[in-house]
């Protein structure tokens, strides 16, 4: 494994992707909705960052995994039916590199899609507010680039899988929605196992059984939400205030949001090395 | 291994779930020769030059290049090779230098001979349009430009004239034969019969993913017993006894005009006695032994 050869495959990802016309449509619309919500927390006003973020977090950790698998979901079954693929693999570059340079480029369009997106959103806020809390509205950008770098992980895998361009777009959508419905699911094992609903609606949710709170390991979406409101210090959703175990601290939700990184990338490099092209 | 073999497969097998693609397949490419790669439409000429790139992985048998041993992350060989697959594409938000450029990088040579290589394939007025607004001949194009990338010495060509209008192809074709001159091996597939007729030193012939012949287009014919045959216009009916003369192997009339078939020193003597007989001969020609006849006997065979 070579880091140029990488590098190079990485930044033609980049070149080509960040072009990509949904990407900067998304981007366009994170830059609105974070001048909006900063407007809607501030009552008219810019507001402060940090109720900035509580009002924008539920839409950006829904936007950013989309943008993630519209970038990285046909990266390798697309390339694969089209003939693209079969071109840069003639060249002396082994199959490892590929798939680790299209993950590092995908990633560093996600990453620049939140900077550039939600940065100069903050930087607008921040200048019209004060700058205090410049280093909280950092680990938002940081987690949310951890969600899409995530994402594209997934996306990957899912591409070096399926055999086409459109199988890999439905499991890229499948694993989007498992991370948007398990919490709807926790919930029901949780009313059906004998659970109080009123309980939860009423806030005094302290006696929430342990296995509830693995569903902020088990979704990506809600870990991201959960980690930025303990960055913020924030221990209220929707007007609900939660006791969370000690466990389930910003530290492991991170570290899991890492796992869930990880293992498909090396199921991608796995399955991109046995995939006939 | 008496020859000098760039490209040699042994037993080489795919299967894809219980179709068998390509079928013990031994061939051998000399060195310094133009290949022809035969055969019809799902054949396994494509399966079989993707695996010889380690682009598909092969269900038994082997591929050695330059007498080593082929795999997908085979990087030190692949530096020799230039490839351009069948229906080639590329990504549609570069433009055709961003395109050579990432291709350079990726063989690991200097980017300025890029503007050289578009100019090879006139695509130089295009050099800052993104490849996406191009049409299929383009593309085509800019494929051939990017094989040609780091100089190599093993050319793999799926189809190289396919999409292109005639003027190109004739571009095509003489810049293969300039390559070889200059001393690159050449494998390319074809359904153009005439343009492998044109170009190829040896041709080898794919059915059923099983290689039926390999040899040059002579070798071919003559072991296929293809003769040259004779194309006679009269003036009036063709007369039914030509099939009589002596020497006369086979006739097809079409309207005024017959084929003969026979041997090459008996034409003259046929035409003599058909004018002794009265027959008026409006026009004659001789026709050579085509690569087609030979490709279709080969395949007829196989039936």
């Amino acid at each position: 494994m070579r880091l140029r050869k990488i590098l190079v495959v990485a930044k033609k990802e980049f070149m080509d992707n960040v072009r990509n016309r949904w990407l900067i449509v998304l981007t366009a619309i994170f830059m609105v909705l974070t001048v909006a919500s900063s407007i809607l927390a501030g009552e008219g006003k810019l507001g402060r960052i940090e109720a900035t973020v509580i009002t924008l977090l539920s839409l950006s950790s829904m936007l950013v995994p989309i943008i993630a698998v519209v970038l990285a979901y046909g990266t390798i079954a697309a390339e694969a039916e089209s003939g693209a693929l079969s071109v840069v693999l003639a060249y002396p570059v082994k199959r490892i590199e590929v798939v680790l340079g299209k993950f590092l480029g995908l990633s560093s369009v996600v990453a620049s899609s939140v900077i550039i997106g939600f940065g100069s959103a903050g930087v607008i806020i921040s200048l019209a507010t004060d700058w205090s809390e410049w280093k909280d509205y950092g680990i938002f950008m940081l987690l949310t680039i951890l969600l899409g770098v995530l994402y594209i992980s997934l996306s990957v895998c899912f591409s070096s899988l399926m055999k086409k361009r459109s199988t890999a777009l439905g499991a890229g959508v499948l694993i989007f929605f498992w991370g948007m419905i398990i919490g709807s699911i926790w919930l029901g094992i949780y009313a059906a196992t004998g659970g109080s609903l009123t309980e939860l609606y009423t806030g005094s949710v302290d006696k929430f059984p342990s296995w509830f709170w693995y569903e902020i390991f088990l979704s990506p979406q809600d870990g991201n939400q959960a980690a930025t409101m303990l960055a913020f210090g924030q221990k209220e959703i929707m007007g609900f205030t939660f006791e969370m175990p000690h466990w389930v601290n910003l530290k492991n939700i991170v570290l899991a949001q890492l796992i869930w990184t990880a293992v498909p990338l090396l199921l991608s490099i796995y399955f991109f090395r046995r995939r006939d092209i | 291994m008496a020859e000098d073999c760039v490209i040699e497969t042994r037993n080489l097998t795919k299967k894809f779930r219980d179709v068998l693609a390509v079928d013990r397949l031994n061939m051998r490419v000399k060195r310094g020769e133009i290949y022809g790669f035969l055969g019809p439409n799902g054949a396994g000429k494509t399966t079989t030059m993707k695996m010889l790139l380690g682009l598909v992985h092969p269900t038994a048998g082997e591929v050695y290049i330059e007498r080593v041993r082929m795999t997908s992350d085979q990087v030190e060989v692949k530096k020799r090779i230039g490839y351009l697959p069948e229906n080639v594409s590329f990504y549609s938000n570069l433009t055709p230098v961003q395109t050579l450029n990432f291709f350079c990088d990726l063989k690991g040579v200097s980017r300025d001979i890029v503007p050289h290589l578009l100019r090879e394939v006139g695509l130089e007025k295009v050099a800052e349009r993104k490849v996406g607004t191009f049409s299929k001949g383009m593309v085509q194009l800019l494929g051939l430009a990017q094989a040609m990338i780091g100089e190599p010495t093993i050319y793999i060509l799926d189809e190289p004239s396919s999409g292109l209008d005639p003027r190109w192809v004739k571009v095509v074709r003489e810049r293969i034969r300039e390559l070889n001159r200059r001393g690159a091996t050449i494998l390319f597939s074809s359904h153009i019969l005439s343009e492998v007729q044109a170009l190829c030193h040896r041709v080898g012939v794919i059915n059923r993913g099983r290689l039926v012949a390999e040899d040059s287009i002579e070798n071919l014919n003559r072991r296929l017993k293809i003769r040259p045959k004779l194309w006679v216009k009269v003036r009036g009916e063709v007369p039914s006894w030509i099939s009589n003369i002596e020497g006369v192997e086979g006739v097809e009339v079409e309207g005024d005009e017959v084929i003969i078939t026979s041997e090459a020193e008996r034409r003259l003597e046929i035409i003599e006695e058909m004018r002794g007989r009265g027959v008026k001969i409006a026009d004659f020609k001789t026709l050579e032994p085509s690569l087609e006849e030979a490709f279709m006997r080969l395949l007829e065979g196989e039936e």
